[in-house]
């Protein structure tokens, strides 16, 4: 396959309109979807999280790339998805109840597309139940969760005990994460992981499904 | 703390289970370091001290403010969504040490209107938090100027049925600023035009107006390229934008310079950018301006 290092380098610097047109350029030239994928993109995107995690990047920069990530994504999926489905496991999110706050969650959603993931949205003032239903019969995927305030992050634990009783706690694995959370909270509530920030998430949730990491 | 806005009321924000170092000290308990912050601050130049526990037990609540004010005589802010813990901070609050001015009891949303009954407890101040609405029973977030300016008239009008005859001078409307680094939803219009919506109602004339300022800048790098400040001017450059509109309170740190920028002060065309291009183009034009240099 001929050097698509151009969409590693529109993604990493957040540049969409380039983005766009490296993806069609490769496409039409016959590139392998799955390829431009696991060879540039979701690369791009890790690099991004390094560079997040080491403060050469901040948020704006996260935002920018995923917004780019995502553009090349919507040419890619449709074709990934004929070709039996390359993503790398599934997400199901939402802002716990009583709490709308939603900048965490979104972040987390777009660096998680970004790294390749199929993200269900539920939204904020996400009740116990909704997460149960969302979940329904599938297994091998992750409970993502938020929470800002001190005085919602314990609806945590209701939750992680609603999954529990409608006897799928074992089918999934629960992550959380918001300013309040620390990994310590994340045990006693019986969670199965805590990332301090939204790069940090994609790594985590690759770790709970026993996906390797690309980067 | 060098203010050039006479008319601008602040409240020292540190004492605020979100701030790292303060949550130390609530975790270990040292109640005394809580009540040095709160010196310090007054000292600063605070005109108040927001008092924010977290979710932890009313009582706790309740002894700082005793503590705090055994030595100082600012007022306070009682700082919780939590309608217990609030409830302990004002029984706690004394205005006679105070120089007998109210406390101010922060907030009040649609989200929380159970918290009204709050009122009747002592004359106070209120901050009427107007970032959120109740649409179809559930809380959602203002997306509009508009949607937030209605929640501030339905807020003052529960407010006047409770009959704990609160004046317009005793409301302080919070239209919720969210940072420059995820707004990708022109919030930082909608927080402007409340303020233009809100003064254009002459049933609201008098009433004051309050944001968090340090939620403006939070998730930005501390420097520029060519190493200058990121924060306080894009703060300074919000308040010569929104004092004109009637902002004229800020919770907000005390260690900080605030001051009217120029025109062409970088922070300044960094924000108008923003203004001009919501959506994604408006965290572009806050990453280029600390991705560049030049300061003035």
């Amino acid at each position: 396959m001929s050097d698509y290092a151009d969409l590693y380098q529109a993604i990493l610097e957040g540049n969409a309109k380039k983005a766009k047109e490296v993806t069609e350029r490769a496409l039409a030239e016959g590139a392998d979807p799955l390829e431009l994928l696991d060879r540039y993109m979701i690369p791009a995107m890790d690099e991004v999280g390094r560079r997040f995690d080491c403060q050469e990047y901040f948020v704006p920069e996260l935002l920018i790339a995923g917004r780019a990530m995502e553009t090349a994504l919507q040419l890619i999926s449709p074709l990934l998805a004929e070709g039996g489905g390359a993503r790398a496991g599934k997400v199901i999110i939402g802002t716990v109840k009583g709490d709308i706050h939603d900048i965490g969650k979104n972040l987390v959603i777009s660096m998680l597309k970004g790294g390749g993931f199929e993200v269900i949205d539920l939204g904020v003032d996400v009740p116990a139940e909704r997460f149960v239903e969302a979940v329904g019969n599938q297994e091998n995927i992750i409970v993502a969760m938020s929470a800002l305030l001190t005085t919602t992050m314990g609806y945590m634990r209701e939750v992680i005990k609603a999954l529990r009783e409608a006897g799928i706690r074992d089918r999934v694995k629960v992550m959380v994460g918001g300013a309040p959370i620390t990994q310590r909270f994340a045990d006693e509530i019986g969670a199965d992981g805590y990332s301090e920030n939204a790069s940090g998430a994609v790594g985590l949730a690759r770790r709970l499904l026993g996906l390797a990491s690309s980067a | 703390m060098v203010r050039q806005f006479r008319q601008l009321t602040i409240i020292g924000e540190s004492i605020n289970d979100s701030v790292p170092s303060t949550h130390q000290l609530l975790e270990s308990g040292n109640l005394q370091a809580l009540v040095e912050l709160a010196c310090k601050q007054a000292e600063e130049g605070a005109d108040y001290i927001d008092v924010n526990v977290g979710a932890r037990a009313p009582e706790l609540m309740a002894e700082l403010v005793r503590r705090i004010q055994e030595v100082l005589d600012r007022p306070l802010v009682i700082d919780s969504p939590d309608i217990q813990i609030a409830e302990a901070g004002l029984r706690a609050y004394d205005p006679a040490r105070a120089g007998g001015q109210k406390p101010i009891l922060n907030s009040i949303s649609l989200g929380r209107i159970e918290m009204l009954r709050l009122l009747a407890i002592q004359p106070c101040k209120v901050v009427l938090l107007v970032s959120e609405h109740v649409v179809d029973g559930r809380t959602s977030l203002c997306t509009t100027a508009e949607d937030s300016y209605r929640a501030a008239q339905k807020l003052v009008e529960l407010v006047r049925e409770t009959g704990f005859s609160l004046s317009n001078d005793d409301l302080i409307i919070d239209p919720g600023l969210t940072p420059l680094a995820t707004d990708t939803g022109g919030h930082l219009n909608r927080v402007l035009q409340t303020f233009v919506r809100v003064r254009e109602d002459q049933d609201l004339a008098g009433v004051h107006f309050v944001v968090g300022l340090s939620n403006l800048t939070v998730m930005l790098p501390s420097k520029r390229a060519d190493g200058s400040p990121v924060k306080g001017p894009l703060q300074n450059a919000f308040l010569t934008k929104a004092v004109p509109l009637g902002l004229d309170m800020i919770v907000a740190s005390t260690s900080r310079r605030y001051s009217l920028l120029p025109a062409e002060h970088p922070a300044v065309r960094c924000l108008e950018q923003c203004i001009a291009n919501p959506g994604l183009a408006a965290v572009l034009a806050v990453r280029d301006f600390y991705k560049s240099g030049g300061s003035l």
